[in-house]
């Protein structure tokens, strides 16, 4: 893990995938903006590793000592639901990176990791479902965790968006994806 | 002699877990392991048989001490709901205390509530 003021893993805004303004919900501080900013923390996970409970543990530990007691809770669980995706559904062969990103009015988590088109094509889907009724979609991943179904539930980005009010950002670069949860500080 | 107080209890890492007479179960720490289910699925199920089997008018679960938990432990509070929501015969209300300060409990019990109000009570502690 390292700090530095610019994030090599960001994609370029060119290929970011406009999910927040094709969506007509309501917006959220953060909503369709790139977070970009200093990095207070990054880990590089591998793939298929056993990596997830204990980065999750470290970077809860971190934003609950420097950011306010909700702000921390939100990120925490953006950091686990994101960094869960990443490990169950991205691709084996490349690393993930989690990070800990902060600009002088938001902060965020970014998960970058590989993934196939297909994932990229169900990712931009469900963003834009949440983006439109992060409730609605709320419920119905809950319902479908009971039912079951295909594809699978995706509860985690529903907690981020609708549990956790954070806004959520998609960018790809060919098969390198990035999703970033952020919430004013 | 009650059932649901003789309900083994499982050994998890992150969680602290308390069955007390008559009705109460209470769960706090973290539930952060990728299957949950493997540990707390089958506990939850033999808590919901023991309920059925002593008459129990109510079993409280006070999760106001889990401070996080995974979507796939939110499934488990989820399938618990449901077993007693599809009971035939006699069936008992589940009562979660949460709390307020814990920011996953306020949207995902609700959002449980709109699917089994029929079964559940919440109640906040703080």
């Amino acid at each position: 893990m390292s700090g530095s003021d610019r994030n090599p893993s960001t994609p370029s805004s060119a290929s970011r995938l406009a999910v927040a303004a094709i969506a007509k919900g309501p917006s959220r501080p953060g909503d369709g903006v790139a977070l970009s900013g200093r990095t207070l923390v990054r880990v590089i996970c591998t793939a298929g590793s056993g990596a997830l409970e204990y980065t999750h543990a470290f970077v809860s530990a971190y934003t609950a000592d420097h950011l306010r007691g909700a702000v921390a809770q939100r990120l925490s669980l953006a950091a686990y639901e994101l960094l869960s995706n990443a490990i169950n559904f991205g691709s084996v062969s490349s690393d993930i990176v989690i990070e800990l990103i902060e600009s002088e009015t938001m902060v965020g988590v970014r998960v970058t990791s590989d993934a196939i088109a297909a994932r990229i094509s169900m990712l931009t889907e469900h963003l834009l479902k949440l983006k439109t009724n992060a409730e609605q979609t709320f419920l119905e991943e809950l319902r479908r965790s009971v039912t079951g179904g295909i594809p699978r539930p995706m509860l985690g980005l529903a907690r981020v968006s609708h549990e956790a009010g954070l806004a959520l950002d998609l960018q790809v670069q060919e098969r390198r994806i990035a999703v970033t949860a952020q919430c004013r500080r | 002699m009650s059932q649901f107080t003789a309900v083994q209890v499982p050994k998890a890492e992150t969680v602290a877990i308390q069955v007390t007479a008559p009705n109460q179960v209470k769960l706090s720490g973290t539930i952060t392991q990728k299957d949950p289910a493997n540990d707390l699925a089958g506990f939850f199920k033999a808590l919901h048989t023991a309920a059925i089997t002593d008459k129990l008018s109510e079993v409280r679960a006070d999760v106001s001490g889990l401070t996080f938990v995974n979507s796939s432990a939110i499934r488990l509070f989820v399938d618990w709901a449901t077993w007693v929501k599809n009971e035939r015969g006699q069936r008992y209300t589940l009562r979660f205390i949460t709390s307020r300060n814990v920011t996953w409990q306020k949207t995902a019990f609700m959002a449980l509530m709109s699917l089994t109000k029929e079964v559940l009570a919440i109640e906040h502690v703080t």
